[in-house]
């Protein structure tokens, strides 16, 4: 009986093209659009995620026990042992990457004057495999270990007037609590995906900083990514035992989600987009459930010369079910394919607002590339169908029950 | 005999206040200025600074001429090479690694030098202090034993960074045993007191003074002169020049 | 003509459920769009206001080279007879207000604070009496009261007070430089904790008299910058223009916010490009929404349309009456659309969706109050209830022409 039901639904289906087109299509673009903006949503919040365990917080952050406490005094000399720390991080079987950092406040004294701007002490062979560092490096080179040079923020660059092949005098306070200044030459500019980086930040060699900084081989912190499927929190806290058992130190060990402002960021962020996500969902379901119920009550006739041919209530709410899921199965998937075939194509060339972005010290990157959820659209695809399933339910059980002679009459 | 009778009695009047008090305080602060400035001089030093995270000891060579012009080099391995020039007009900076000399003006003079209490403005102060000050001789003080004036100096401008000072100065020897300094209001902003001095030369020098910057807490800066040596030829001549070698 | 439009009323009324169906599709893609370009639109102008309300004025009236060296904050660079000039302005109808702006080191004592310590800060001195007229904070207080002309106090930003530890009642002392350079000491006493809806502000603002900070400082009355409220509909750039003659010169200078928020423009530019796109899909799934069931609605009446053409009614009668019966099913859907748009409205604006708790640490650069509040766009509602109207009538259009090109029979046939 089923595939009997089965097989008329398919048979209607096609008899009227038509309105099966028009059905599908209001599922499809619906589903289209749900998936495109999921796929915005979670570039967004990649990126987010992205930047901030790239460039701020990794997925595990080291640093010295009492560097938080006094992060207010720019306590350089509260470092962690590079050398010994590197050992031990490259056995851990939970980490793929890491890299050492010192973020500083520096002076750059330029025609008499002093400007603010942040150094950034980097080891650039293992930035390579943290950072897309090539794909950023918009002009010029990276600066080379031991060389007094340094690459800069285009903007910062750009608002300073100053260009590759220049050299600035950076001063900055010790960790020998006294103060020191290094001329630098500009081998390169930069173009981070945070506006914020390129209008304050300079990078520097890591062996440089050190030395300028007199930091005896410290450095301020060591950024870890895991491996794919590692809990960040358990990889602190193993990565910690390890580091205790083996130096006999107890270092400030945290996961970014631990680390309050960026598990904030992610938040808000998640909650705005949620909240953007939830209307496109309750449309979309409007326009399908609207459509479904709209084909129904257009076709009482139809029902009452089934009524009158002896099909059953029952039947007929399954024959329109079979109906509603077959059209919204195909509607879906084309709806679904093309949004999955818009956001590979954008997610390949990018939404780029560099340089509108500039000034900006939140998180989303300069240029957007919409990141595909197979989870998330898969999830639309079977919500979509069983939204427009469920929705044939009310117009077709209101339907079997109209007495044939009624239902023939209808318009 | 009216007439002589009269001028004696203006000279009196003139001579009286000048036994009572026999030295004004724009005299003691002068001397004081004079026995701190030599033709030159070449010492060997150290500071130690204390703040919130410990101690921190630098050492340094200096040399001196005439009242304004000092050069400074640090032979401490944390910052060994640095200079301060001070010129009559101007104060530099020279850094090893740098390629160029930093000109310290306006509100750069107002860091400190090496994280310590001493401000690079408080190198370079001092001058005409007799015309920006209106100074009042106090009375007079023992400090550690020693009879001391008591001055005050209010400043006239405002261009200078204490608007008050008040300093100890031995009536002997017009070494500063202590000196507070305090905003317009009679805050005490820092304090310098002399720890050590010594006859060198034939001159009174202090050699180990602490200053500490009040509006911090427990934080002190230490100077010690190890080593000087007084009015001899000197090899350097306090231009820009001694900076690049 | 009468009887076309009695028609399609009658066609309306008759098929109630139709015309619901098709009228509701139109109703919830307009509600949807008023309701979320209420959101996006609330979160600009918001952020606009509160950088307006809090942090740039209208304009600010600042020394010629100031500007320059604003990261400084000198002194030097001032307006030596703010009074005047706020006269002057006040006189041709704008509100003005002077300020002074320095940097200081603040000292916390262990003895209120539970440990000593010293940060770096930017202290703004306002007019109590007359900072209100340009400034927003008299409804930001949430803790103690407003500082009086002349007082030793200050008032913080709520954040930077919780961040401190600072209480109201507890003292602070402000080191900075004066006037020419020498060193000044405050002892103020906190007097009260304003909660800015501007992150910026909040996170960091340190206020005190204007009067107070003019004797520490030995300002002689001078200000650093004459900030200016304009109406909300003034031509900005226009009445720069024209207090910049006004001032004559003087060495000084006339900024709009435009041009002192020059980055957070740009942000907002990029901004905008989301919300378009947003805006986009929204507008998307809405149109195809209406367009499908009232293309469903035409289709399933070709039969119907074949009876009236047998009947001997004119073709441009027959497409005036599908047309009409659609813009009425347009006009009811735009009408309940917009109905429950501004009921969304009011709910989002008069209400508001409350988020402070999530922004605590971040420097967002995007000015958004705590309480997220749409506003009111009547251009959104008025082109909604259009645009509902003019795509149902056009949908309307397509299928019947096409009906209308088939035989009688064959529409009579029509399934």
């Amino acid at each position: 009986m089923t595939t009997k039901l089965a097989k008329t639904a398919l048979r209607n289906i096609s008899r009227n093209k038509r309105r099966s087109i028009l059905s599908g299509t209001a599922i499809g673009v619906s589903a289209m659009a749900i998936v495109f903006l999921f796929s915005i949503i979670g570039g967004m919040t990649e990126d987010m995620a992205f930047n901030l365990k790239t460039y701020y917080t990794g997925e595990v952050r080291i640093r010295n026990i009492d560097y938080d406490k006094y992060e207010r005094y720019n306590p350089l000399h509260l470092t962690v042992d590079w050398e010994s720390v590197k050992d031990l991080l490259v056995d851990i079987e939970d980490i793929d990457k890491f890299v050492p950092r010192i973020s500083f406040p520096a002076n750059l004294y330029i025609e008499g004057s002093n400007f603010g701007a942040m150094g950034v002490g980097a080891n650039f062979s293992l930035e390579a495999g943290f950072q897309d560092l090539d794909g950023s490096l918009k002009s010029g080179r990276l600066p080379e270990k031991g060389k007094n040079e340094m690459i800069m923020g285009a903007v910062l660059a750009r608002d300073l007037k100053l260009n590759i092949g220049d050299k600035v005098t950076v001063m900055s306070t010790t960790a020998a609590r006294g103060t020191n200044a290094i001329t630098l030459k500009i081998v390169g500019l930069f173009s981070f995906p945070v506006g914020a980086l390129n209008s304050k930040y300079f990078w520097l060699p890591l062996d440089r900083a050190q030395y300028f900084l007199r930091m005896n081989g410290g450095v301020q912190e060591v950024l870890i990514k895991v491996k794919e499927g590692v809990d960040p929190k358990k990889a602190a806290a193993s990565i910690s035992s390890v580091i205790t058992n083996n130096t006999g130190k107890t270092l400030d060990i945290r996961s970014w989600e631990e680390l309050s402002t960026s598990y904030g960021l992610m938040k808000m962020a998640d909650m705005i987009y949620n909240f953007i996500a939830m209307f496109f969902f309750l449309l979309g379901s409007t326009v399908i459930i609207n459509t479904t119920m709209m084909v129904i009550f257009e076709r009482m006739r139809e029902i009452g010369t089934l009524g009158a041919m002896g099909m059953h209530g029952k039947e007929l709410v399954r024959l329109f079910f079979f109906e509603g899921t077959f059209i919204s199965m195909i509607g879906a998937a084309v709806g679904v394919a093309t949004g999955i075939a818009i956001t590979l194509y954008v997610g390949k060339v990018g939404l780029d607002f560099t340089d509108a972005i500039s000034g900006m010290d939140f998180e989303v990157s300069s240029i957007l590339y919409p990141k595909l959820s197979i989870g998330k659209t898969i999830f639309v695809y079977f919500y979509s169908v069983i939204i427009a399933a469920g929705a044939t339910l009310i117009p077709s059980k209101k339907a079997a029950k109209i007495e044939p002679v009624e239902a023939l009459r209808y318009v | 005999m009216k007439y002589k009778i009269i001028v004696i009695l203006i000279f009196l009047s003139l001579i009286i206040p000048i036994t009572v008090f026999s030295i004004t305080g724009e005299e003691i602060i002068r001397k004081a200025d004079a026995i701190q400035a030599f033709d030159t001089s070449e010492a060997y030093g150290e500071i130690r600074v204390k703040d919130r995270f410990g101690v921190k000891v630098s050492t340094f060579k200096s040399w001196t001429r005439g009242k304004y012009e000092s050069l400074l080099e640090f032979t401490s391995l944390a910052e060994r090479g640095q200079k301060i020039l001070r010129t009559e007009d101007e104060l530099y900076l020279f850094y090893p690694d740098a390629e160029e000399l930093i000109r310290m003006q306006g509100s750069m003079l107002r860091q400190s030098m090496l994280g310590s209490d001493i401000s690079y403005e408080d190198m370079t102060g001092g001058k005409d202090r007799v015309s920006q000050y209106d100074i009042v001789l106090e009375g007079e003080e023992k400090v550690n034993g020693i009879d001391c004036y008591v001055l005050t100096m209010t400043a006239r401008v405002r261009t200078v960074p204490y608007p008050k000072e008040k300093v100890w100065i031995d009536k002997e020897t017009f070494i500063v045993w202590k000196a507070e300094y305090y905003t317009k209001s009679g805050r005490l902003l820092k304090e310098m007191e002399t720890l050590r001095v010594e006859e060198i030369g034939g001159r009174m020098i202090a050699m180990e003074s602490r200053i500490s910057d009040k509006m911090k807490t427990d934080t002190e800066t230490i100077m010690v002169i190890n080593n000087i040596k007084i009015n001899i030829p000197l090899s350097v001549d306090f231009s820009l020049d001694d900076l690049s070698w | 003509m009468k009887f076309l439009i009695s028609l399609a009323f009658k066609n309306l009324t008759r098929y109630k459920r139709r015309t619901l169906i098709t009228a509701g599709a139109i109703a919830i893609g307009l509600m949807m769009y008023i309701f979320v370009d209420s959101m996006l639109q609330g979160a600009e102008i918001e952020s606009v206001r509160n950088l307006n309300w809090f942090e740039t004025a209208s304009a600010r009236i600042l020394d010629d080279d100031y500007w320059e060296s604003r990261f400084q904050k000198p002194l030097d660079l001032n307006i030596p007879d703010p009074d005047k000039i706020i006269n002057t302005l006040n006189v041709n109808g704008i509100a003005a207000t002077k300020r002074m702006v320095f940097s200081g080191d603040l000292i916390l004592n262990s003895q209120d604070f539970g440990e000593d310590g010293n940060m770096a800060i930017t202290v703004t001195a306002v007019d109590p009496e007359r900072d209100f007229e340009v400034f927003e904070f008299g409804r930001t207080l949430s803790e103690g009261r407003f500082l009086k002309p002349g007082e030793d106090a200050v008032l913080l930003g709520s954040w930077f007070a919780e961040d401190i530890g600072a209480k109201v009642g507890y003292w602070i002392t402000i080191v900075t430089r004066g006037n020419g350079g020498f060193y000044e000491a405050m002892d103020l006493e906190i007097v009260g904790i304003v909660n800015c809806p501007n992150p910026n502000v909040n996170r960091s603002l340190v206020m005190m008299p204007f009067g107070t900070a003019d004797e520490y400082l030995a300002m002689d009355g001078a200000a650093t910058e004459i900030n200016i409220k304009l109406p909300d509909n003034a031509d900005v750039d226009l009445e720069v223009v024209k207090i910049q003659n006004m001032l004559n010169g003087n060495n000084l200078t006339v900024m709009s916010w435009e041009a002192m928020a020059v980055d957070y423009l740009a942000i907002a530019e990029s901004k905008r490009g989301g919300s378009g796109m947003i805006m986009f899909l929204i507008f998307l799934i809405a149109a195809v929404g209406i367009s499908n069931t009232m293309l469903m609605a035409i289709f399933e009446r070709i039969r119907e349309l074949g009876m009236m053409r047998s009947m001997g009614m004119s073709d441009k009668e027959i497409r005036m009456a599908f047309m009409l019966e659609a813009a009425g099913i347009g006009l009811i859907g735009s009408i309940m659309g917009i109905t429950l748009g501004a009921l969304a409205n009011i709910f989002i604006i008069y209400v508001g969706i409350d988020y402070g708790f999530l922004l605590r640490d971040m420097d967002i650069g995007y000015r958004i109050q705590a309480i997220f509040r749409g506003v009111w766009n009547p251009g959104t509602i008025v082109s909604a209830f259009f645009a509902g109207i003019v795509i149902s009538t056009l949908v309307a259009y397509f299928p019947t022409k096409r009906a209308l090109k088939m035989d009688i029979p064959s529409c009579l046939r029509h399934q």
